[in-house]
């Protein structure tokens, strides 16, 4: 019963019938948070998620929120609040009465309920829309609608599940600011479900890598970009070559990684299989003579020195430093 | 090589010759709909003009006479008898078209939101769906041999011994009527309403219990707004069934309770054409009204072509 | 504060109003099938029995009396006329329905007319449609017939229906598909009948059964408009009014027989047909999507 967490998963599992999709993970989360779940799909960061939240029922383990154990109390009971992946406005209700919906249920008054509403309305900077119906607002609308239908409640945790992925590029960087700014300002803990890295890495504070039912390594971004602790993580992360090296397995930066005539120094050699021009920089991908594909980006002045085609004969080399040993 | 490029050839020559003209969009249409076009203005519009126009004919002992009089009318809106037989069979619609919202809501939630598998929700919609389809003279006259003094009901309810005399209410009375209205009309109540819930959102239901709703809040605020269309489709069918029905209300009542069209095909018996068209376009005016009351919750149109 | 046992989750539980909503409709089932199952049985009454339990030794006289041809009645006669105008107005609806179903797949002037003539025909009560097909004929001096009036009185009734259930179907018709047997040289004719009819089809199917029963057992539209010769549901009316012998139930079970069997032969081709078309998703798929389902049922 640790109070310095918003919210302790102990060995938490999920089971549905036969298929294990949470297995027996165990998380903290310190108080007013940034934590992100990455993972690709199937990999349980949802249903962990809607564990959190009690739209599931956990099957083993137990969930503390704010040092409570909540494990068997419904949605409302937990001081969590859910924003939906496809923001689940009520299509029958103005804005103004989707946001005010939570104080009705808990018999706010009329008068009272609007001007809560409205105060939240204008937090996420929708107050003019107060009379609209949902499928007259845009995509980024709407989920600032379904955020402050949310905040209305004052949770101590909110759970956002896959919030920016509906939305295109140039909304997905504003809502991360905006989202990683509310945080900040309400102090409160947001638990946000991604399979996107660059997402999770630009938000949590703490990053929570999930595969197959179970957690993988958390930690601040900083410390799982440069030490991932297995090649999925390194992998997954991206931005890394997981090779293996000297009876070991190792992952490297690519954007460390430098590509040198073939045998000139130790590395890796291959064939260059394609190159990819970012702009400030030129992502150079090799096949080894064993098919593994390794790849290493260049800034593009240095790749304009010896510029590199299809099929060029290198070697791909690293400085000793920046290799990280992986465990599996 | 060869083969192969003959495969991939484009057709000259076709595509020289073949200037056909394309039909603009709609003339296809209109020429979809023309069957059904023609046969429902024949074989609906036409004669419920017709019936519109005999209504204010004369009529004797003998024939009848084209002619524009109000009398028919009058006749209709005067009579003490048609008062009765509209109350009765308003009455009847009333109630029925409660206990089947009743019933058909309940089920099509249970088969909606409580089946979780998907083939035994299919299996149990079609056990709901299929007597429809069958007989409905037979399933009437099969509530006589269980309703009546010695029927199947009655003999059970003695054999259990909870009652000493059989019951008498149950067959040939309003009660009869009513159970043999719910009986043949509750699937259709149960089929639109299990399609606008099933329409619904499951994210609704879970954001409306995540912001705190209880069971019945989610019900009255969510739930039942969203399945206002489904209610009105039903409601227009079971009313407008009950309301021109002839052969059940007899049947049921033993011939005690009549309704509108049951005294309307006395008349039409009698060949007196005119008032029974009189009556006729009266029962459809009111009708029309009630369906029109109901559209104005749902727009059929919409919900139904797309 | 923490303990450890495997217990299931309250969250999961099903919730109370489950059960209570099974048993109103295991009731409902009860009151749906219950009286019939009583017909089906009482058609076994012995030769002196009466119309009400109890069985007085139990036989088929009831069952061959229907074959008969009594003097009330005619039922072989009425029943092959049922067959031949039901065959019909099924064949008629599928045809007409169909083409209905997909004119409006694309808005058309005078379309909403023609939404609101076929919904009227559909609520209007059975018997003024009968009268005034009836009336039309007098005034006009034809005489009702099997296939004239009666087969016309019973078009406004299936059409509708027809056409609304193929509205259902026709939505779930994918335009993509036609354009892609366009885009591989597919003509009109080619299109409707190698890609747009066989889809369609299960739905078809259901129209021209539902169209087929509804015509089997209609007795409102037709009893004014069917002239000298009766179809079955109206020669059985007729015998209700006159006698009430088991004979009653025995044609009773007969021709609902009659109908489940059809229902049921369509229904089993139709979920073969489902069965093979259906997609098969692959394992990469979320498989939480699916599961949403069951949570929301905690109502």
């Amino acid at each position: 019963m640790d109070a310095r967490y918003d919210v302790e998963l102990v060995s938490v599992t999920k089971q549905y019938g036969a298929t294990l999709a949470v297995d027996a993970i165990s998380l903290r989360v310190p108080k007013a948070g940034y934590c992100c779940l990455l993972g690709p799909s199937g990999c349980g960061k949802t249903s962990t998620l809607r564990m959190i939240a009690g739209h599931e029922g956990i099957t083993e383990g137990d969930l503390l929120i704010d040092g409570r154990n909540v494990t068997d109390l419904p949605p409302w009971a937990r001081g969590t609040a859910m924003m939906f992946q496809n923001y689940a406005l009520f299509p029958h209700l103005s804005c103004l009465d989707n946001v005010a919906f939570g104080p009705k249920m808990r018999r706010v008054k009329r008068a009272e309920r609007h001007r809560r509403a409205r105060e939240f309305l204008d937090l996420v900077q929708m107050g003019d829309y107060a009379k609209r119906l949902p499928n007259e607002l845009s995509g980024g609308q709407q989920q600032r609608i379904a955020l402050a239908r949310a905040l209305i409640m004052r949770p101590r945790v909110l759970l956002l599940d896959e919030p920016l992925s509906a939305l295109d590029p140039f909304l997905r960087v504003r809502m991360r600011e905006e989202l990683k700014r509310l945080q900040r300002e309400l102090k409160i803990t947001f638990i946000h479900v991604t399979h996107a890295q660059d997402e999770a890495m630009a938000m949590a504070d703490l990053m929570v890598v999930m595969d197959g039912g179970k957690i993988c390594q958390t930690g601040s971004p900083y410390e799982v970009f440069e030490r991932p602790v297995s090649a999925f993580v390194a992998r997954f992360i991206g931005g890394h070559n997981v090779v293996p090296w000297r009876n070991k397995l190792i992952a490297v930066r690519t954007d460390q990684c430098v590509l040198e005539p073939p045998g000139a120094v130790p590395g890796v050699r291959g064939w260059v299989s394609n190159v990819e021009y970012q702009g400030p920089t030129v992502r150079v991908g090799l096949t080894t003579k064993d098919g593994l594909e390794v790849a290493a980006v260049l800034r593009d002045d240095v790749f304009k020195q010896r510029p590199l085609s299809t099929g060029d004969e290198v070697t791909l080399s690293w400085p000793e430093a920046s290799a990280h040993h992986l465990a599996a | 090589m060869d083969a192969q490029a003959k495969l991939y050839e484009i057709p000259k020559a076709r595509a020289i010759r073949r200037r056909h003209r394309r039909l603009p969009a709609w003339t296809v249409s209109w020429l979809q709909i023309l069957p059904l076009t023609a046969i429902l203005s024949l074989m609906f519009a036409l004669p419920t003009a017709l019936f519109l126009a005999v209504s204010f004919f004369d009529y004797d002992r003998t024939g009848i006479y084209p002619a524009f009089l109000l009398d028919n009318y009058r006749e209709v809106f005067t009579s003490s008898s048609t008062l009765r037989v509209y109350g009765s069979t308003l009455k009847f619609t009333l109630v029925v078209w409660a206990i089947t919202l009743f019933l058909g809501f309940n089920i099509a939630h249970f088969l909606i939101f409580h089946v979780r598998n998907g083939k035994v929700r299919i299996v149990l919609f079609l056990l709901c769906a299929i007597p429809f389809f069958t007989s409905a003279i037979i399933r009437t006259i099969a509530w006589i041999p269980f309703l009546g003094r010695s029927g199947a009901f009655n003999q059970a309810l003695m054999g259990l011994h909870l009652t000493t005399h059989p019951l008498d209410f149950l067959l040939f009375s309003d009660f009869s009527v009513v159970v043999a209205y719910v009986h043949l009309y509750t699937p259709l109540m149960i089929g639109p309403i299990a399609n606008s819930l099933s329409k619904i959102d499951r994210s609704l239901i879970e954001a409306a219990r995540d912001a705190g709703a209880s069971r019945w809040q989610t019900m009255a605020n969510v739930i039942i707004p969203l399945s206002k269309t489904g209610i009105a489709l039903g409601s227009i069918l079971v009313m407008t069934q009950v309301m021109g029905d002839y052969f059940i209300v007899r049947q049921m009542s033993g011939g005690q309770s009549a309704s509108i069209v049951s005294a309307l095909s006395t008349e039409i018996q009698a060949m007196q054409y005119p008032p029974a068209a009189a009556n006729a376009m009266v029962l459809v005016v009111i009708v029309a009204v009630m369906v029109g009351c109901l559209m104005r919750v749902v727009d059929i149109r919409k919900e139904l072509v797309k | 504060m923490v303990d450890r046992h495997p217990r299931q989750n309250p969250i999961d539980a099903r919730p109370w109003t489950f059960y209570a909503l099974g048993m109103l409709f295991a009731l409902y089932m009860l009151f749906l099938y219950g009286p019939m199952l009583v017909i089906y049985t009482l058609s076994f009454q012995g030769p002196n029995g009466g119309v009400t339990f109890p069985i007085v030794d139990p036989s088929l006289d009831w069952f061959r009396d229907v074959w008969r041809k009594g003097q009330m009645a005619d039922i072989p006669a009425a029943f092959s006329r049922s067959m031949a105008l039901a065959s019909v107005v099924s064949f008629l609806t599928v045809l007409i329905s169909v083409a209905g179903g997909l004119a409006f797949r694309r808005p058309f002037r005078g379309g909403g007319v023609v939404f609101y003539i076929a919904i009227s025909s559909l609520v209007m009560p059975s018997l003024l449609v009968g009268f005034g097909i009836g009336l039309g004929f007098q005034f006009l001096g034809l005489q009702p017939s099997l296939f004239t009036s009666a087969l016309g009185a019973q078009l406004t009734w299936t059409l509708p229906f027809g056409l609304v259930t193929m509205f259902a179907v026709v939505n779930r018709f994918d335009r993509s598909w036609e354009e892609a047997a366009s885009d591989l040289g597919a003509t009109p004719f080619q299109r409707l009948r190698y890609v747009t009819v066989p889809i369609l089809l299960p739905g078809i199917l259901g129209v021209a059964l539902s169209a087929f029963t509804l015509s089997y057992d209609e007795y409102a539209r037709t009893t004014l408009t069917i002239g000298a010769r009766n179809t079955l549901p109206l020669e059985i009316y007729a015998l209700i009014s006159s006698q009430t012998t088991p004979m009653l139930f025995a044609l009773g079970t007969l021709t609902t027989a009659v109908s489940f069997l059809l229902i049921g032969t369509t229904l089993l081709f139709l979920v073969q047909t489902q069965q093979r078309r259906q997609w098969h998703r692959g394992p990469d798929v979320e498989p939480v999507g699916a599961w949403t389902r069951d949570t929301t049922s905690n109502l």
